[in-house]
């Protein structure tokens, strides 16, 4: 089992994994796992359903509600361990000139690792949360994957 | 004023330090951990924020301990502090924190196991159950006393419905028994009279030591860091 890979055993909180009627074998429905709906008609992952990480932070198997903003982004960077940073764009009026100016903010953002395989240039819904870390309040919801390169360094505004 | 939970001491996410604009709140503070050590009990009230109390225990050496499995808690000695994930250092001072592992005194279990189950644990299992009517029956005779032949006719009734009731509880018993299971590794920690159990409670926060019986993958998984830590 992989997601034995720190000091501590990894479990959901909320299942009882010394469940007597497991350990019998009278339940037979697989392993038992706690996964959630997010609500907002956002899909649960099949790999947050099937897979077997344990992630306290991850919005459909751990303990942490989806409320609050609802944003979009790209993602710039996926260096960190389940958390990713997504640059949002934006315009910014100027009325002295009636014109726009380009901006943009980062974001880190909680990444589950039922997103697997996201990278830079990628598009992602993250919905607002509790404060998860100093930085972090925010979780992914959704991934669509981005073919090209040259994803990131577009201006696109959601 | 010490110890301050806000956050403008802290960088900003860019790395920008922040200035300082108030003075620090009483409403903000911290205090200093309670390192909650083995020993004889001894804990302090604190008086927190809106006039509630906190429960610092200083030292401890009891708590309420679960059996998951079989849905029972027992109080219990904590022997020794065996594990922690987060700091080997706690492990060696012997502090009492949220999920670390200690060994408890697997006395109270024992004896609930034997009243709930009728054997003790370990034994080979008793097949007939007629064997074991027979036993407690002969228990039962032993005491005999000199009584009126109106007390003893009272005597006598209460004597059968006792056999009675006593005949129930003993197939009641080896009905539970049935089909019931201990894992092995769990059998070998009773018969040394000592359980690994993880603290589920806050100590330093509500004064108590509570926590759980280690089963199963996570019985297995503790279990194995510590050989590896023998090893070494």
């Amino acid at each position: 089992m992989t997601e034995q890979n720190q000091r501590a055993f990894q479990k959901q909180k909320g299942v009882f994994v010394s469940d007597k009627r497991r350990v019998l074998g009278r339940w037979v429905k697989g392993k038992s796992r706690l996964v959630k709906k997010i609500g907002l008609d956002f899909k649960t992952p099949k790999e947050a359903i099937e897979g077997t990480y344990i992630d306290k932070k991850c919005p459909f198997t751990g303990n942490v509600s989806i409320r609050g903003r609802i944003l979009r982004g790209v993602v710039i960077s996926t260096k960190m361990e389940r958390t990713i940073i997504i640059r949002r764009d934006y315009l910014h009026y100027l009325k002295k000139y009636n014109r726009f100016e380009k901006r943009h903010r980062n974001l880190p953002a909680h990444c589950s690792p039922c997103f697997k395989h996201v990278k830079p240039g990628d598009i992602v819904t993250i919905g607002q949360t509790r404060p998860l870390s100093k930085t972090v309040h925010f979780n992914v919801i959704k991934w669509e994957p981005q073919q090209g390169v040259d994803a990131v360094k577009q201006f696109r505004q959601f | 004023m010490g110890i301050s939970r806000a956050k403008d001491k802290k960088r900003k996410l860019t790395g920008g330090k922040r200035k300082k604009w108030r003075s620090k709140r009483q409403a903000r503070i911290g205090r200093p951990p309670a390192n909650t050590k083995l020993g004889p009990k001894l804990i302090r009230p604190v008086r927190t924020h809106g006039g509630n109390t906190k429960y610092r225990a200083l030292r401890l050496d009891s708590g309420n301990w679960s059996w998951g499995s079989e849905a029972i808690s027992r109080k219990t000695r904590i022997l020794d502090v065996v594990y922690n994930a987060s700091n080997n250092e706690l492990v060696r001072t012997k502090t009492l924190v949220k999920g670390a592992i200690v060994v408890i005194d697997a006395t109270p279990f024992k004896q609930w196991y034997k009243q709930f189950y009728g054997e003790n644990i370990g034994d080979k299992k008793i097949k007939k159950g007629e064997k074991e009517t027979e036993k407690k029956e002969k228990e039962t005779e032993e005491k005999k006393e000199e009584l009126t032949p109106k007390q003893q006719r009272q005597k006598w009734k209460n004597k059968t419905e006792r056999k009675k009731k006593m005949k129930k509880y003993i197939q009641k018993k080896v009905k539970r028994r049935e089909g019931h299971v201990i894992s092995k590794q769990l059998v070998d920690q009773f018969k040394k009279g000592k359980l690994f159990a993880s603290i589920s409670s806050r100590p330093g926060q509500c004064g108590r030591c509570d926590g759980y019986i280690l089963e199963g993958a996570e019985l297995d998984f503790y279990v194995h860091k510590l050989k590896t830590r023998k090893k070494k």
